[in-house]
């Protein structure tokens, strides 16, 4: 593994400024495109469009949709790239290439073989959260590049839908699965890793999208070579820790199965040449059997895109006790903060607390409480950068926590978030959850879950904890104040993430069953429309032939809806979700689908004869 | 943005995650938890053999996939199954 690193460092030092990386940052700001997870590299999930707006958004109707055959949890959104949409599902992880001009023909399909073993050592329903995409260089046709569940990376040509590298990154044997959307930048086909609930320690991946061999592996436990640090790592911010940290705050060799996979986000800054993302939880949840801060799992990363080397970590979570998992969406904008301009990533975090830091740097700026009822932590130490516990609320052997805020489920989980540049402001979906929690000993065998908590997650104060309603918040906030612009709250958790656009739209999909829109400047709620069934991924919008678009994903699944999908009733089973969710099952069944909508429901079937049979006389 | 290390007390009553060894290293037990659990009630007692695993499976596919990389530079086709692979 290092002797490869070390050939790919050299390799890509050596390597010209690639165009591909511009031509696919260009293609991502026109409004015929939806090219990535997130819609730039900027992540900001927000739409120039203003055809739809706040004065006619009432107006939005189906135009046509699709069902993608298979049902659970619909995470993510599609691609839409040169006139095609590009949709995924969940296990098996099945990929459709639709024309806009006529989507009711599939233009091709990619529909893997999978060992249905993966199935079982997926934590969280058989989830995926989306496709990537490179543009070609003419020598290398255009990919479209995606995940499986069972641990492969593959790149499909983007015309024809036919394989053309496929590489293991993951071994379901050992526990490890992918759910997240690989992400591209430059030649380079990064991914991440799932499975710390079964004690598979993190790691993160590039490929190289034309020869499909790997160039860099990190990890986020380990030996300083492994984690892959560069010289000059956190030398800003020395306090957050620099060398020896990803063996030295564990005991013996528990870093070998600790945890910190990333299945989240990522966003790049194609200036600095950097990217970000956060590692996840340690294993295992109990806390009793990994004294130390764990490092580097629960970090915010800002690493070099070429060496994957990392400049700066920021441990948001040390020692974990609550299995604050600390992937969530890294969003970039420019702030100035404390009378300074800053290029900066914002981060809404499971721990309950929204993060921004210097995203060249990584010097701390702001942490704010996502919601005031967060009470594992008083406050973040904004000099130390250490959160400060309060200990009536950690978690221990022997001992069952109760009303711990956030719950394991976080105030915000794997939802994307959205930012107007101009309001500047962020749009949260969040959780409004808190739970019970007691560990308890357990032995770690390779490929088997190795959790070790007993949870019970329900809705947070503010909520109403009896009926099981009322987990959801969405809320505006502004990173120059610190301060929430305005707050709703809402019947479920806002799981998939929201979606802004200049027509002064926020719009979002609900666990119920409702994609909705608000006024993004004082959160009014302005028109809702009844999907299929609840929605876990997000909208994104387009313009097709002078028409916006606004579209989502339907089919509930994912950790809130486990005990819907897998028909559990123990409110303790689902790792906590299912006593926090009960009611859910009355308000949705499960899906699977994408829905379009634009005003008045206008579309490409307006004209009667597209998709008709025609004779041959 | 400087942190005096000098400036912690060592004296804590429960853990609040501010009194710090080393910068990045503010672990402390919790009142009546041991410092190091080896020995102890807590004891992991991992096996040698089950904590290779992961890093046995990731060898393997690294491997593995090495060989598909190279006939793919060689061919222009990729080939997943190593076993029609020389």
């Amino acid at each position: 593994m290092r002797f490869l690193s070390a050939i790919a460092l050299a390799l890509m030092v050596a390597s010209p400024y690639t165009m591909a990386n511009q031509k696919l940052d260009k293609m991502s700001k026109e409004d015929s495109n939806w090219v990535m997870p997130g819609g730039t590299y900027d992540f900001n999930v927000f739409g120039e469009q203003t055809e739809i707006n706040v004065n006619n958004v009432d107006q939005l109707r189906p135009a046509w949709s699709f069902s993608t055959g298979v049902l659970s949890g619909h995470e993510g959104t599609p691609l839409v790239i040169d006139g095609m949409m590009y949709i995924h599902g969940p296990y098996p992880n099945n990929t459709f290439a639709l024309d806009l001009d006529n989507p009711s023909e599939i233009v091709w399909q990619h529909k893997p073989k999978q060992d249905p073993a993966a199935r079982a050592v997926a934590c969280c329903d058989v989830v995926n959260r989306g496709l990537a995409y490179w543009p070609g260089d003419g020598d290398t046709p255009p990919l479209v590049i995606k995940t499986q569940l069972d641990g492969h990376l593959v790149a499909l040509n983007a015309k024809t839908g036919k394989e053309y590298w496929k590489v293991e990154v993951m071994d379901i044997s050992v526990g490890q699965t992918l759910t997240q959307a690989p992400y591209v930048a430059k030649d380079l086909a990064i991914v991440g890793s799932s499975g710390a609930e079964l004690g598979v320690r993190g790691l993160v991946s590039a490929f190289n999208v034309k020869t499909g061999a790997m160039e860099w592996r990190w990890y986020a436990t380990g030996p300083d070579e492994d984690i892959g640090l560069a010289d000059n790592f956190n030398s800003e911010n020395p306090h957050y820790g620099q060398e020896g940290l990803g063996q030295k705050t564990w005991e013996k060799d528990a870093w070998k199965i600790g945890g910190g996979t990333n299945w989240g986000w990522y966003a790049y800054d194609p200036d600095l040449e950097m990217f970000y993302y956060g590692s996840g939880n340690p294993a295992p949840w109990n806390e009793t059997m990994r004294p130390g801060d764990n490092k580097w799992t629960m970090t915010i990363w800002g690493r070099d895109v070429n060496t994957g080397l990392a400049k700066f970590g920021y441990q948001k979570t040390p020692h974990d006790e609550w299995d604050y998992a600390g992937v969530n969406v890294m969003v970039l904008t420019e702030q100035e903060i404390d009378g300074e301009m800053r290029k900066v990533l914002t981060h809404p975090d499971r721990n309950g607390i929204v993060y921004t830091l210097d995203r060249e740097t990584g010097d701390l700026l702001r942490a704010d409480k996502l919601d005031e009822t967060a009470n594992w932590v008083k406050y973040v130490d904004m000099e130390t950068g250490l959160p400060v516990r309060d200990p009536e609320y950690s978690t221990r052997m022997g001992h069952r926590s109760r009303d711990v805020c956030p719950s394991a489920m976080g105030f915000h989980n794997q939802g994307v978030m959205s930012y107007d540049p101009e309001q500047q402001n962020f749009f949260i979906g969040i959780n409004h959850l808190c739970m019970d929690w007691e560990p308890f000993m357990l032995p770690y065998r390779a490929g088997q879950f190795f959790v070790g908590a007993n949870v019970w997650s329900y809705p947070g104060p503010k909520g109403n904890r009896e009926e099981g309603i009322g987990s959801g918040q969405v809320k505006s906030y502004n990173a120059k104040t610190g301060e929430f612009e305005w707050s709703v709250m809402e019947k479920f958790s806002v799981w998939g993430g929201t979606m802004a656009t200049a027509g002064n739209l926020v719009f979002y999909g609900t666990l119920d069953g409702f994609i909705k829109a608000r006024d993004s400047r004082n959160g009014e709620l302005l028109w809702k429309y009844k999907l299929p069934s609840g929605s876990v991924g997000y909208p994104l919008t387009y313009t097709h032939n002078g028409t916006q678009y606004v579209g989502i994903n339907y089919g509930v699944g994912g950790w809130p809806a486990v005990g819907l999908v897998f028909d559990l009733e123990d409110p303790s089973a689902g790792l906590g979700a299912v006593g926090a969710f009960k009611e859910l099952q009355n308000h949705t069944q499960m899906g699977g689908g994408f829905i379009a909508f634009s005003l008045r429901g206008q579309g490409p079937f307006d004209d009667l004869s597209v998709g008709e049979y025609k004779p041959n006389n | 943005m400087g942190l005096s290390i000098a400036s912690f007390s060592a004296a804590v009553t429960a853990y609040d995650g501010t009194n710090c060894d080393a910068p990045g290293d503010c672990w402390q037990p919790k009142p009546g938890f041991p410092e190091k659990i080896e020995g102890t009630k807590y004891d992991p007692k991992h096996s040698k053999e089950e904590l290779g695993k992961q890093q046995k499976a990731i060898q393997a596919m690294e491997r593995r996939n090495a060989k598909r990389a190279e006939h793919f530079k060689k061919t222009g086709e990729w080939v997943y199954d190593i076993s029609k692979l020389e």
